[in-house]
């Protein structure tokens, strides 16, 4: 490849604006406004109650945490090619249901029902995909009939009733995937290794690989990625899948951990993960998206959940402090977009 | 006579009852500047369509330095050497300025299974090719398209067909909503486009751009040809305009 044809400046102007300072570029990033507000809460709930800070309750909510982030992170590329997936809740426990189910009836060895969920979790995430791209229904519609085919599968296939787990301790895979160990006083299971894993594998995808340039061209203007030659409908399809696998590894995860496979966990997790990546930075409709700042968005949240507890007000108050969060979060990021396309 | 560098040939396109191309060859020789005129709907954005890969014909054969291309994709008439500009610069708005010239086309660096983008060169010639494309101003090539004007916008277009040198680059109105400083740029671009051994296909509403810069012009109306040798050195604009609007034809009835 080679310029061949030169062109002449046109004369316009000659000396630019100076680059612009740190602070401005600073403000300029969406994670600014979410990291702020995780540094307050840490300072504010560790301020009321010195137990929130404490190793113990550091463990427990890096823990779970882990957990929804490991859907919040394949949630954060899926969104930025403009899709969103409404059935990773379901997936959640469908998925542990399904490799219990297989392993307690003597069908398969742990590895093996372990590959099995994560193969027909991918399944499903290919099924969304080509019901969106192939016959253009909206990735809202698709994955709400999804969230129920896969709910009302996990609750038919075990009458309703929770799957036995506790034949687990001793599998390696059960070890490798949320084995526990100590750091000083610190208990750390293995889930927040996977999750560390994924957050900066998945930030290298989107930042700097071609494939992370396809993610963002494909939800930011989907005719110019696909005028450029970008299949945007295969990388739309892998995210799917990529997502659906990722909730799947959540929720057999979780179960291992808490013992239990039931059919119903997992319910209303869509919402929180979502909730979790736009108020960290991504966009809703595509086109922009943020590892780092769905890592703030995730604790964010889980802080918040624990937090209010910790200093006193009921449990049933969580869903007022996320809202305001959600609207909070949405606000600022709508107007720094708005200063930042005007040039200001 | 020399083979063209493009033959259309025969080429029809209906969407349901509608058709938007009757039997139309139109061709477009090698260091060719051609202009394509026509009142809306006369079916000049379908016929370019076509030739960049956005639709399929419905019937008809396009031929390119003599051998007969299947366009199946946008992919395929790139991999031709078929650039097009579009109207609305077709870029991504919020990816870089860098990121977008080289969108579908990244270089990589580094181990293949990485994938990494070699963001360093993509800097680098975005920042080249921008001052050559007559963005004086200081912009650094990390910047979002979201933030550019019209005109920057139309620049890295054409600054993305400069650098991966097509054969046939067309502009699709790609002096709207320019300033005059910026349409001089684009024009001049087209001009030099030619002399470096380059062939364009130009479609503007602006007949006098037309008439600065092409060697022929080619009148679709109502998705036929009605004229396809017009030499603007030679003819005056209200005669183009007479024949694209029809006038001409009610003249002579």
């Amino acid at each position: 490849m080679s310029v061949r044809i030169g062109v002449e400046a046109t004369g316009g102007e000659a000396a630019g604006p100076a680059p612009p300072s740190l602070l401005r570029r600073l403000t300029a990033r969406p994670e600014l406004g979410p990291f702020l507000l995780l540094v307050a809460e840490l300072a504010v709930f560790g301020a009321i109650n010195p137990q929130f800070l404490s190793p113990q309750n550091i463990g427990n909510v890096l823990t779970f945490t882990v957990e929804l982030g490991l859907i919040a992170l394949p949630m954060t590329l899926l969104m930025t090619s403009g899709e969103f997936d409404l059935s990773v809740g379901s997936v959640f426990g469908f998925s542990a249901v399904l490799m219990w189910t297989l392993f307690n009836t003597e069908v398969l060895s742990l590895p093996a029902a372990f590959l099995v969920a994560l193969l027909v979790a991918a399944a499903i995430g290919l099924a969304n995909g080509l019901f969106v791209t192939k016959l253009k229904i909206p990735s809202f519609l698709v994955t709400l009939g999804m969230l129920l085919v896969v709910r009302g599968t996990a609750l038919f296939i075990t009458d309703g009733f929770p799957q036995r787990t506790w034949k687990s301790s001793g599998e390696w895979i059960a070890t490798v995937l949320v084995g526990d160990f100590y750091i000083g006083p610190l208990r750390v299971y293995m889930s927040l290794f996977w999750f560390v894993l994924a957050a900066l594998l998945l930030g290298y995808v989107l930042t700097q690989t071609k494939a992370g340039n396809w993610i963002q061209a494909s939800g930011g203007n989907p005719a110019a990625a696909r005028a450029r030659g970008v299949d945007v409908e295969r990388t739309k399809i892998a995210l799917f899948m990529l997502t659906s696998v990722m909730a799947a590894l959540a929720g057999i995860i979780s179960s291992i951990r808490t013992s239990a496979a039931n059919p119903n966990s997992g319910m209303g997790y869509e919402l929180e993960v979502i909730a979790m990546v736009v108020i960290g930075g991504t966009a809703l409709m595509g086109g922009r998206g943020t590892i780092i700042g769905t890592v703030l968005g995730v604790f964010i949240l889980r802080t918040m959940r624990n937090g209010i507890v910790l200093i006193g007000v009921p449990g049933l108050a969580y869903n007022i402090f996320i809202g305001a969060i959600i609207l909070g979060m949405m606000s600022l990021h709508s107007w720094l977009d708005r200063r930042h396309q005007a040039g200001g | 006579m020399a083979e063209p560098l493009v033959r259309m040939e025969r080429i029809s396109k209906s969407y349901g009852s509608v058709q938007a191309l009757k039997d139309v060859t139109f061709t477009v020789a090698e260091r060719e500047i051609v202009g394509l005129l026509g009142d809306n709907g006369a079916g000049k954005s379908t016929l370019i369509k076509i030739l960049s890969g956005a639709v399929p014909a419905s019937s008809g054969e396009i031929w390119f330095r003599g051998r007969k291309l299947e366009i199946r994709g946008t992919q395929d008439a790139i991999a031709a050497g078929i650039e097009t500009i579009y109207q609305d610069s077709a870029l991504v708005p919020q990816l870089s300025i860098a990121r977008n010239l080289f969108l579908g086309r990244e270089p990589l660096t580094g181990p293949a299974f990485l994938n990494r983008m070699d963001k360093a060169t993509m800097n680098r010639v975005a920042g080249e090719l921008l001052a050559r494309v007559g963005i004086t101003k200081r912009i650094p090539p990390t910047t979002p398209i979201s933030s550019l004007s019209g005109g920057e916008r139309q620049s890295v277009a054409i600054a993305r067909a400069m650098y991966f040198d097509s054969d046939l680059i067309i502009l699709d109105e790609p002096t709207n909503n320019l300033g005059v400083a910026e349409t001089q740029g684009v024009l001049r671009f087209v001009r030099n486009a030619r002399d470096s051994g380059h062939s364009c296909i130009f479609i503007a509403h602006n007949i006098h751009h037309v008439f600065q810069v092409v060697d022929r012009i080619v009148v679709l109306r109502r998705g036929e040809v009605v004229a396809d040798a017009i030499d603007p050195k030679r003819t005056s604009i209200e005669e183009v305009e007479r024949v694209i609007t029809g006038l001409d034809e009610e003249a002579a009835a």
